[in-house]
């Protein structure tokens, strides 16, 4: 019986190595917001993460899912807002976080490869939350957007089962809901890990 | 597990980067100002207004009193609005000798927030606490009572002959306020700066 559950566990790990049943990336996102965001918030958000879970189906095509959160944030400089006959001065503070959640699919091109390119597609919704805040109070405007993310990247395999990622996503969230009128859309810069087992 | 550490760090080192916003107490000043884009500016040219500012009333057996700013911090803000009004072309009259165009009436008001909350903090020291098996609740509850307080300047403008209204008012041509956290200090060239900033923002103001 011993030996049996061993024979499960060698072949296991024997499989796992040659053959990836899985690629999931925790990364470090850099955002870019352009479009309508990228007015919002001209500066780039350096806070933000993305997680990437891939089952393989076959050597080099993965399906999956993927979650992400960018922050964008900008202090502008004390500024008069005129409206009809009222103007109001003083300094803004803008937020914009933004949480893509994807299911994606992705293509590798080289899979066992130490360089391994790929390039995928996620569809799914973005949850955008933007603050416009002024004296002590919020602006708050909020959308579920429709999202396509399209995305184009390199994994370095260091072993077996680690890997160094890096890849370009662009998240392209169409008009939703009437709070925002305008799609919301940034492209994000991740670096990170990729784990295949 | 690697992945669980993983995405555990991630999202701690997201939290830890949560954007900053104000820093100092002037970050939140504003200045509004409004106008009735019926009333005919340019056409006036002189204004009274009161030497001191009203911060409060006071009813007592239904007498009402004012309450008046210290004279030592209304000067400065009244010097500064009659500098503004100077700029613009206007000057300055005695009422007790003869009718000005406009009234610059000035009040300033504070106003506090109190507010209270409480929570229940759970046991927390990092992950022991979840391999400890028991993992509960302090008791009694934490209570946190806290409050702000925003001071606002208002200065209004209105014509004392346009009162041609059933309850003999005159309607307001010109209103500003500056509003901000107010902290104790008598900084007043916050207010002063609101003032300056409230005359830049209305050009429509000028009579030369």
């Amino acid at each position: 019986m011993k030996k049996i559950y061993l024979g499960i566990i060698f072949s296991l790990i024997y499989t796992s190595s040659l053959l990836a049943q899985s690629n999931t990336t925790f990364t470090y996102s850099i955002g870019f917001g352009t479009g309508d965001l990228g007015e919002f918030v001209q500066a780039a958000s350096f806070r933000g993460v993305s997680v990437d879970f891939r089952k393989m189906v076959q050597d080099n095509i993965g399906i999956g899912f993927g979650l992400g959160w960018n922050t964008f944030y900008e202090e502008l400089a004390s500024d008069t807002y005129t409206q009809g006959n009222s103007s109001l001065t003083g300094k803004q503070y803008r937020y914009s976080n933004n949480i893509p959640i994807t299911l994606s699919t992705a293509y590798f091109l080289k899979p066992g490869e130490t360089v391994n390119p790929f390039f995928g597609l996620g569809i799914g919704t973005m949850y955008t939350l933007r603050n416009t805040d002024m004296n002590l109070y919020t602006l708050e405007q909020e959308a579920w957007n429709f999202l396509l993310q399209p995305e184009i990247g390199i994994q370095y395999m260091v072993n077996d089962i680690t890997a160094l990622t890096i890849s370009g996503k662009f998240n392209y969230g169409f008009k939703a809901g009437s709070e925002l009128d305008a799609a919301q859309s940034y492209f994000a810069l991740n670096v990170g890990f990729a784990f295949l087992n | 597990m690697k992945k669980v550490i993983m995405g555990v760090l991630s999202i701690s080192l997201l939290w830890g980067c949560k954007p900053a916003g104000p820093e100092f107490v002037e970050d939140i000043d504003v200045v509004y100002t409004t106008f009735d884009d019926t009333f005919d500016f340019a056409g006036k040219g002189t204004y009274a207004m009161p030497d001191q500012i009203v911060t409060d009333i006071e009813i007592d057996n239904g007498d009402t009193t004012f309450v008046f700013m210290n004279a030592a911090l209304a000067a400065p803000i009244l010097n500064e609005i009659d500098a503004q009004m100077s700029a613009y072309g206007w000057s300055k009259i005695d009422p007790a000798t003869s009718q000005p165009d406009i009234v610059v009436m000035p009040a300033a008001i504070k106003s506090t927030t109190v507010y209270y909350s409480y929570w229940y903090d759970w046991w927390y020291g990092g992950w022991g606490g979840w391999y400890g098996g028991y993992w509960g609740w302090y008791y009694p509850p934490y209570y946190t009572v806290s409050s702000y307080t925003t001071g606002s300047l208002i200065i209004t403008m209105a014509d004392p002959d346009a009162n041609d209204n059933p309850i003999r008012e005159s309607q307001t041509a010109w209103i500003m306020v500056g509003n901000g956290l107010f902290v104790g200090d008598y900084n007043v060239s916050r207010v002063t700066k609101a003032i300056q900033q409230g005359f830049t923002q209305s050009p429509y103001l000028k009579t030369n």
